[in-house]
């Protein structure tokens, strides 16, 4: 029985307790800045859970670390948790925090430990999905991501907050930022989401998938939004956010060389984010444990595991990748 | 009189807020045959 540490017991940080103590029989300690909630949770995982009181950075004795509280704050709390040794899973979509933890890959490797950096819907599942429909190909020229729908009321406040940012894409060998809320583009997602415009944003993905996959040229990310979402993007959020969102979904299209021949391969995945993200972040922890991440270091899930024995313990969760078969317009703009 | 300017004016800013709106981007072109299918078999083997 392995002891996972959580910190921060949201929407996706306590889907995950549910999966590692119900589903792996770990036990989990929890910290968590709302004490209520911490008491809600650990009351409701049972015996298995435990709760831990100290100072979020504190040292801690676990045989991993999650990072699934509040955003902007994972960089530093993993820097100071580095320390201990035990791997670490963020789960966070912040592009800040995603630019710090990579940061941090040169300290980790010398620790010999690793920083599993975005295990969640979008990042995570992407880039799970990235690596996987890359195989089909001889050279991947191009990865484009988009995500529909949010997990809890943080994943609500980082959509609205990343909708009124600069994107920053990946095009022909250079970071390109590009306005948030612009760049429409009419995307298919698996049912029942369908077809949704998606926007431009500050989305994390390009930078995690780029290390990744040599002779890469674009790297894009997109979400989905509706008109209402761009106008007030950069507004206070106008209302309450909603206790977690309905179901969502993420498609990965890539286009490459295969045979020498140009081809496009989509792939997605249909479920609500928060339980998407707690099985991704599950399954990246049972990896940890088991010694089945690629080395030692910072990275997105498209450099530090196999995507397929990665897919299938997902799809034992529940959380099932699905293919667009059939005709994709061609893209013309960036 | 006043009023009725203020209105004209506050009416015709929404109106080109709405159309630069709803014009930046170029959209896209929907999928014209084709549909999602789970990932099985040998794709998962």
């Amino acid at each position: 029985m392995a002891r996972v540490a959580i910190i921060g017991v949201g929407a996706v940080g306590a889907r995950l307790a549910r999966q590692l103590v119900s589903t792996d029989a770990d036990e989990v300690v929890l910290r968590d800045v709302d004490r209520a909630r911490l008491d809600m949770v650990a009351q409701s995982l049972g015996e298995r859970a435990r709760i831990d009181t100290a100072e979020l950075t504190a040292p801690i004795d676990a045989d991993v670390v999650v990072l699934a509280g509040r955003a902007r704050v994972h960089a530093d709390q993993a820097d100071a948790l580095l320390a201990g040794g035990a791997p670490i899973v963020a789960v966070g979509d912040d592009l800040s925090d995603v630019r710090g933890l990579l940061a941090l890959d040169r300290r980790a490797r010398q620790l010999g430990t690793t920083v599993v950096v975005g295990a969640g819907f979008a990042p995570g599942l992407t880039c799970v999905l990235a690596a996987h429909g890359a195989r089909r190909f001889d050279l991947v020229e191009e990865i484009h991501i988009a995500k529909a729908g949010t997990g809890g009321p943080a994943c609500a406040r980082q959509h609205h907050r990343s909708l009124g940012r600069a994107a920053v894409d990946w095009r022909d060998g250079a970071w390109e930022t590009r306005p948030g809320g612009s760049g429409r583009e009419l995307c298919w997602f698996p049912e029942p989401i369908g077809a949704q415009d998606c926007y431009r944003a500050e989305l994390p993905d390009p930078l995690l998938l780029v290390p990744a996959f040599a002779g890469l040229r674009r790297a894009t990310s997109r979400m989905a939004a509706t008109r209402r979402d761009r106008l007030t993007a950069r507004l206070p959020m106008l209302w309450p956010t909603h206790p977690e969102g309905g179901p969502g979904a993420v498609r990965v299209e890539l286009r490459g060389q295969r045979d020498g021949v140009r081809d496009t391969l989509v792939l997605g995945a249909m479920d609500r984010p928060a339980v998407a993200a707690g099985a991704v972040a599950a399954v990246a922890v049972r990896f940890a444990i088991e010694g089945r991440l690629h080395r030692s270091g910072a990275a997105g899930l498209a450099e530090l595991v196999d995507p397929l024995a990665f897919l299938q313990d997902l799809a034992a969760r529940g959380v099932r990748a699905a293919t667009f078969d059939g005709a994709v317009a061609s893209r013309s703009g960036g | 009189m006043r009023m009725i300017r203020r209105a004209f004016v506050a009416i015709g800013m929404a109106a080109l807020v709405a159309a630069a709106v709803r014009l930046r981007g170029s959209g896209g072109v929907p999928p014209q045959s084709g549909g999602w299918r789970e990932l099985s078999g040998p794709e998962l083997d």
